[in-house]
């Protein structure tokens, strides 16, 4: 079943479009990331299917029924910056926080001892660091035990130490089997803890699925020798690979991920006669690919 | 709706600012009824003025019955304050994008807006029972007083007074969102720029100046001095049932407008 169905949601602010008839769903138990540049209309979503923010058109459920408050109440979110009263203490903001889930008063202690804040809990909020306000809004959603967690650019403001705690965070609860939907601009975050990606640019949804099958790698094979022409008409005669780009320097290959096999390569490129001044195998990283589809 | 309130509770029992300014706002209103009642007490018993005083204040300052009617007047030009404290705790949740936050954590948009309603109904009742506590000082110690429940009316009258106060103030916080805006915009409207209109109606347009929104309840709080007197220069009586109606479908109003746009905004 799917935890969050989108159809055809569009969004104007005045003449600006936000979001443009976008339509996904988010299967049980997946750790669905919504990846894309700043501005693109990730926070709009999220904001639409937590009632903050009216659609111009377009519908979603959760769990295939309309939205309501009742059903928010199983749902841990954290939107764009964490929303507390600056007067409070931490402790105080989550009472509060519990009590319009009407649950979860119970493990106040409990999930500020899991995100490091035990210890500040008595502080006011507004004498919290970034990163200390970050983990108390991550705090506040675990509150009462959600089915699904809603987290908008959870690393936020976070030092690196900080970083790797919310990841490995978010890897133990999607451990827990619960449903997660995570925004995010960075794609290496997005690579690490998401099982399903969407990829949102100005608005529109250029893909969304399993991440091996939206984000699909490959790996770069570096070729230079001293003659680059018999090279290159050397190389039109060795299979496996899928393109093949000639540049400045080098000849570039591109192989499906681990396919790549160098020392098959300088064997054949020797029997052909030519021998190799350069090879290298590069990892096509993310960011390219992700460039790429965002430059469609 | 009591865990609701339950949750306001929580938000304000440690807000030293809102502690701050409700206490002095109730000792003001005890306040403010005192220094009325000393300049009373010394006209009254200001031998050279004589028969004039007695004309004048209409009976001994501060006794029953009139006390009700007096002190409810006096106190309503406290009442801007009963709005600023409404002012604040609405604005406060925009500034801090907590309205926000209760709405992601599960309240629905509904039960946001008519909570904070609820609250000015609450600010009302509480500023309406400490008027009747000073109105009860001030006539259980004046002087030639029996105790009545003659008049008790104005006390009710009062209160539709800080509600229609309150409510304004919980609409201008919706419309203006900051706090610095919505108290300055609200103070001088409800102290300065409608009393403007009204004195502008009343001249232009044929005494229409008491149909506005806070003078219709003002209207149900006469200056309670004089009343011989001005029987005599303008004899239109304030038609109560008319006002009230007004003061009704004004309270009406605002509670159908900011329901409606807490209802429908982008928050």
């Amino acid at each position: 079943m799917d935890v969050l169905t989108l159809n055809g949601i569009t969004k104007y602010y005045g003449k600006i479009r936000a979001l443009n008839n976008v339509s996904f769903s988010v299967p049980e138990g997946s750790v669905f990331g919504i990846l894309g540049p700043n501005g693109s209309g990730k926070t709009t979503m999220l904001g639409i299917i937590m009632d903050i923010l009216r659609p111009t058109s377009g519908s979603f459920l959760f769990f295939g029924a309309p939205p309501t408050g009742a059903i928010r109440r199983q749902i841990g979110t954290l939107l764009e910056t964490p929303n507390f009263y600056h007067y409070l203490s931490g402790e105080r903001n989550l009472r509060i926080a519990a009590e319009i889930k009407g649950k979860g008063l119970d493990q106040i202690d409990e999930v500020l001892h899991k995100v490091n804040l035990y210890q500040r809990k008595t502080s006011k909020f507004s004498t919290y660091s970034l990163g200390m306000k970050q983990r108390l809004a991550i705090a506040s959603c675990l509150l009462g035990d959600p089915k699904v967690l809603v987290f908008d650019e959870p690393t936020n403001g976070l030092d690196p130490v900080g970083i790797a705690e919310i990841r490995e965070l978010i890897k133990s609860i999607a451990a827990e089997g619960k449903t997660i939907i995570m925004a995010s601009h960075l794609l290496d975050e997005v690579e690490k803890v998401c099982t399903h990606v969407g990829i949102l640019k100005i608005g529109n949804l250029l893909a969304a699925g399993k991440v091996d099958e939206v984000l699909v790698n490959e790996d770069i094979v570096e070729i230079g020798a001293a003659n680059m022409q018999s090279l290159e008409q050397a190389l039109h005669s060795l299979n496996g690979y899928t393109t093949i780009k000639k540049q400045n320097e080098y000849i570039q290959l591109l192989f499906p991920v681990g396919l790549a096999n160098l020392e098959k390569i300088n064997v054949h490129c020797f029997n052909n006669g030519i021998v190799l001044n350069h090879l290298r195998l590069k990892k096509k990283s993310l960011e390219t690919k992700f460039l790429e589809l965002t430059n469609q | 709706m009591l865990q609701l309130l339950k949750i306001e509770w929580l938000k304000v029992k440690n807000y030293r600012t809102f502690w701050i300014l409700s206490t002095l706002y109730l000792l003001s209103i005890w306040g403010i009824n005192y220094i009325v009642y000393v300049i009373q007490w010394k006209i009254y018993h200001d031998k050279n003025a004589g028969d004039a005083a007695k004309l004048f204040l209409g009976g001994p300052p501060y006794a029953f019955p009139k006390v009700w009617a007096m002190t409810s007047y006096v106190s309503s030009f406290l009442l801007f304050i009963a709005g600023l404290l409404i002012i604040i705790i609405v604005t406060n949740e925009f500034s801090f994008k907590t309205h926000r936050q209760n709405i992601i954590d599960g309240q629905t948009r509904t039960q946001f807006i008519v909570t904070k309603l609820v609250c000015g109904v609450v600010v009302a009742l509480v500023s309406t029972l400490f008027v009747f506590l000073t109105a009860m000082f001030f006539g259980l110690t004046a002087e030639s007083s029996d105790f009545s429940f003659e008049n008790f009316q104005y006390i009710f009258y009062f209160f539709l007074q800080a509600l229609s106060y309150c409510w304004l103030a919980v609409f201008f916080s919706l419309l203006f969102k900051r706090s610095g805006i919505s108290i300055g915009v609200f103070f001088l409207y409800t102290i300065v720029l409608e009393n403007v209109l009204v004195q502008a109606l009343n001249h232009y347009a044929n005494g229409s100046g008491k149909y506005l929104p806070i003078q219709s309840s003002d209207e149900l709080l006469p200056l309670p001095f004089l009343e011989k007197v001005q029987q005599q220069i303008s004899p239109n009586e304030v038609n109560t049932t008319l006002q009230l109606a007004l003061v009704l479908a004004y309270l009406a109003a605002y509670f159908f407008f900011s329901k409606r746009k807490f209802e429908t905004d982008d928050l």
